[in-house]
Formats: C-alpha cells, structure tokens, sequence
C-alpha cells in the first residue's frame, strides 16, 4: 500500500473509532472527549492526504468522485472544528465522524480513487487558477451544507425526544438547546450560500468556460435553491421542523445531479 | 480529642423546631466561637440552613460537651422535650455525615448543590471567628475536595427534581440560556408565582402576567418585576412572548388551537413553549399538534420530577461507596490530628 492508502486507512479508522467512542459515551450518559483529540489528527490526516493528492496531480485534488469525497469530509471536519468550538456543541463531532468516516470508508473502495494519476503538464503560468478556485470554493461549500444538514438531524433527534416527552438519556442531555441548533443550521446554510456564490462568480473567470458549462449550470441550480429556500425562511418565517427536514433534502438532492453528469 | 456532632434536621424535626434553632446566616462565625470558648470545647462550627442546624465541635468529653451545647441552643429548661428532636454523632460517624451533608445525600432536595455553598460559608465564618483548629480545618477541608469528588464521579445533581425547576430545565433545552425569553404567567395563583420564580432566577428577560382579577395580576406583576396584561389581552401578548404558563383555576380550557394558529404566522414560527400547571388543563391538548409547540402538562412535568428524583436516589449508593473511600483517609487525618 502506498502513503496515500494508508492515511486513508487512518482516517477511516480514527473516524471509526471517534463514532464507536462516541455512542458508548452516549449509552453511558457521557459526553466523549476523546472525539475532539481523534477528529484532530481525522483533519491533519486529511491534510496531508489532499496535499499529497495534489502534488500527484498537480493541480487541486478534484479529479475523481474519491477526491470529491475527501475534499468534502476535510471541509466537513473543518467546519466541525471551528464551529463545534465556537458554539460549544461538542455532540456535532459524534455526528460528523460517521460521515467521515463513511466518506473515507468508500474511497477505499477500489476504483473510486484512481490510481494511476496522470501530474498535469505545462508550468505553473498554464494552470487555470480560476477554474482551481471554482471547484475548491464549490466543494468547501458542499461541506458547510453538509454540516447544516448534519444540525438538521440532530436538531430532528431533539425535537423528537421533546415531542414524545421522552427526555432521558445521553443523547438528549448532550444535545444543544433546539434554538441553538436552528441558529447555527441557518447559518451554516448562509455561509454555504455565500461560498458557493464566489465559487461560481470565480467560474465565469475560467480559461475552458464552455467545457464545463453543465457543471456550472447544476452549481447554478443548486445555488438558486438554497438562495429561494432562504431568502423565503427569513421573510416569511418556517416550522422549525420543516427546515431542519428540507435543509437535509435539499443537501442529498443537490448531490444527485453532480453524480449524473 | 473527638469529633461530636450534634444538630437537628428536616428528618428528625418539623419546621416550626427547626426555626427555633435556626442561626441567621452572618451570625454562624459568632455561634461557633461562643461553643468554642465553652468549657471543655476546643473547636466548633455552627452550620445553619432552612432545613438543619448543626454544630461540629471537638471535646474530650463527649458527656459534657453535650450538655452544654444542649443548655446554650435551649436556654429554656421548660422546652426540655426539644432534646428528642436532636441527632448526637461522633467520630468516624460524624465524619461521614458531614460527607453526606456536603455531597447532598444528606438534603431535603437530593444532591441539590446549595449545601456545598452553605457549608463553605458556615466553616468560613467560623475559621474567620478563629473558633476552628487544626483537626477541624483539615475535616472540612478534606470533606469539600469528598463533596467535589462525589459530584465530579457521580450523577447525583442529574435531572431535576421539582416541577417548577423541569419546567425550566425544559425551557433551556428549547431556547437555550432565558436572558432573551419573555414569559406570560396566565393565572396569579401559588403554582404560577413558583414557576414564574423560577423563571426570573434564571434570568427570564420579560414576565407578564395575566389574571381575571387585574388587581392579582399587578400584585403578582410587581413582586416578579414584570407587566401586568389585563385577562382579555393574553392573546395579543402570546405573539411575542416564548414561554407560557397558565395555571388558572377555570374549570374549562382557556387556551386553544385557534389561539395559537392566530398567532403563528406573525411569530415567525418561533418555538413556543407552553407549561400548563392546573387542573383541569387550561390548555387544549390540540396545540401540541403544531410543530413549533411544545406543551407539557402537570402529569408530565411531575412524571419528570419523579424521574429525577428516582435517579437521584439510586445514585445515592455510588455516592456513599465513593464517601466510604474517602472517610478512611479522612479517619487518618483525625487520628492523627
């Protein structure tokens, strides 16, 4: 196995092994600290490996659906990292690991990462930063919708548990306040929002324009939804539980066309 | 030198005892440096709270000491009869009760953590009174870092045990910390002041408060630093506010689903969260069918309280197997104090 391999062994394991620790921390009432530590060396793991993929090509790591796949789980950990610190909901690193470790799961799938990686030829004048810029921003953004979709669902787990006035055990104690959840949801989607406008702003600079047109016109559809679906929840309001659900269909619809073309 | 501990509690006496011999709290350092200058005595703490008055004392002569605490708390030999409701401990026992006391196994509310804070005070003052000495410095000492542990190791403080404390615990989980909520108390009876209280303890932003009789609703208003609303304008209130409590004494429901479906549109969809306190139920259980809604009634919060108070309970052994650890390296320090 080469080094690329192996760190996305590690990944998946430590992931593997942030998920296994987090629900027996969970069963037991606890809050685990060892997520945090294990999604730490998760994200530098995931450095070193969108580092090394891109030196192998030479250009950004977004050439196969395994980059892509990467490429979203480091930005989904980052995310992870700043926000889960910023408003102390510690929960969203036992959330998130699974995702990760999903992520990293299938890349080691044969096939989904390809081999034999051609380096791109021609100096670095030859590169086109634009069209570089486009598809880093638009996947960093897939990582900010994909941890809104990720608060949906925990928001979903708590609004359940007070629906049916069930409110015992650890995932309802370790779970932050509804209003808390529908806060950062909202604006996580924002942020998503706001990259993935400059994603595609940066799109209209690229050298190869026309070659990429039905990706950009999916960027653009996508990028209407969440502006239509936001834009009508901060004018006229929206049941908390209807966002948080709409908030995870539109995430896993958006993903549906990039996998067709 | 031994350790003797002589007090009366919620347990062993009712309350009309218990303020008898209640010491008002900046007046603990005094007590217990007057008990220490008895003859006989070399250190004493005097711990008084609503629900105990203790002193910790060290003597050589139990017998005595004893006596004379007695005579100093009742002065009155014609109240002798009072002697039945006082519990004697000494050495390895009072040990663990103070323990106990400090962990809040020992409280009406169980593990409740007002006690650590009593107690700290208590010892301050008294150390503050130079009424303490070596023994019992290191005692209290010792039983704070027991009372830490007992909290840190143990769910014992989990889970509330009133209803009034669910219903805010409740509340918290909706809408996290309350500095920003407005809550509306429908009905100024006893049951709608001890939520509102607790309410405001947690630093509800807005109380109004609205009742049939406008003149209750001010009364109750102004004790809670809040607004009083006049009866016919609830509904026009509940646009803005988070939380509602209704414990009226109708004898039919108040509020409806029409009610809130009125309401809805202008809130936004804000979650609203409402506590209904009486019965029969002031609130139609049809506004739980709302997904912003979340009601929850007098069955359901005193449910929960039962809960917590059930968990507590069985946490109580963890605490005393954690207290029976720990007390064997405390007999040490008295032994050798």
């Amino acid at each position: 196995m080469d080094a690329l391999s192996w760190l996305l062994l590690l990944i998946c394991s430590l992931a593997g092994l942030a998920t296994a620790i987090g629900m027996i921390s969970l069963a037991k009432g606890n809050k685990s600290k060892a997520t945090l530590s294990l999604m730490i060396i998760v994200f530098i793991s995931e450095c070193a490996f969108l580092y090394l993929r891109g030196e192998q090509r030479g250009k950004c790591p977004l050439g196969d659906w395994g980059e892509i796949l990467m490429f979203i789980a480091w930005s989904l950990t980052m995310f992870y990292l700043v926000i889960g610190s910023t408003y102390r909901v510690s929960l969203l690193g036992f959330f998130s690991a699974p995702f990760v470790f999903i992520f990293a799961a299938i890349c080691l799938i044969p096939g989904v990462l390809e081999k034999n990686v051609v380096r791109e030829a021609g100096d670095a004048l030859t590169v086109d930063y634009w069209g570089e810029l486009h598809s880093a921003l638009a996947v960093l953004s897939y990582g900010s919708f994909a941890l809104a979709m990720i608060v949906a669902v925990m928001f979903l787990a708590l609004n359940k548990k007070l629906k049916d006035k069930t409110l015992s055990g650890g995932l309802f104690n370790n779970l932050p306040p509804i209003h808390t959840l529908t806060v950062l949801c909202n604006r996580l989607l924002w942020l998503g929002l706001v990259i993935l406008t400059a994603g595609i702003m940066s799109s209209f600079l690229m050298e190869d324009f026309s070659s990429h047109q039905s990706h950009l016109w999916t960027a653009i559809a996508v990028w209407l939804v969440y502006l239509i679906f936001l834009t009508y929840k901060l004018l006229s309001g929206m049941q908390p539980k209807t966002f948080a659900i709409a908030c995870c269909l539109i995430f896993f619809g958006s993903l549906i066309p990039f996998a067709l073309l | 030198m031994t350790l003797y501990c002589i007090g009366l509690n919620h347990e062993t006496a009712p309350v009309e005892i218990r303020e008898k011999f209640a010491v008002p709290a900046p007046k603990q350092g005094a007590f217990s440096k007057e008990i220490a200058q008895l003859d006989g005595i070399e250190e004493a703490v005097v711990l008084s709270t609503c629900n105990r008055t203790e002193v910790y004392l060290t003597t050589e002569d139990i017998k005595k000491a004893d006596y004379d605490i007695k005579k100093y708390l009742i002065d009155d030999l014609e109240q002798a009869h009072l002697d039945s409701y006082f519990y004697q401990i000494s050495a390895a026992d009072a040990i663990r009760h103070l323990c106990d006391v400090v962990s809040g196994i020992n409280s009406m509310v169980l593990g409740e953590t007002e006690i650590f804070g009593q107690v700290k005070e208590a010892y301050r003052q008294a150390h503050g009174s130079s009424a303490t000495g070596g023994l019992l410095n290191k005692l209290f000492q010792k039983s704070f870092s027991v009372g830490k542990k007992v909290r840190n190791q143990s769910n014992i403080q989990i889970g509330q045990t009133s209803v009034g404390s669910v219903a805010v615990d409740l509340a918290e989980k909706i809408f996290g910390h309350l500095k920003n909520s407005m809550v509306m108390v429908i009905g100024a009876g006893e049951m709608s002041r001890v939520t509102a209280q607790s309410f405001k303890s947690r630093g509800a932003k807005t109380i109004f408060v609205a009742n049939r009789s406008y003149d209750r609703a001010v009364e109750l208003a102004k004790e809670l630093d809040g607004e009083a609303v006049r009866f016919d304008d609830w509904e026009k209130v509940m646009q803005k506010v988070d939380v509602v409590v209704s414990s009226t004494g109708a004898p039919h429901a108040i509020v409806h689903a029409e009610h809130v479906e009125a309401v809805r549109k202008s809130r936004k969809y804000r979650p609203i969260f409402f506590i209904d306190i009486a019965v029969p139920r002031d609130i139609s259980p049809e506004v739980n069918k709302f997904e912003e809604v979340y009601l929850y009634d007098m069955d359901t919060l005193q449910q929960l309280a039962d809960e917590g108070k059930n968990r507590r309970q069985e946490q109580v052994l963890v605490c005393k197997n954690i207290i029976e650890d720990e007390i064997k390296t405390i007999s040490m320090i008295s032994q050798n104090g």
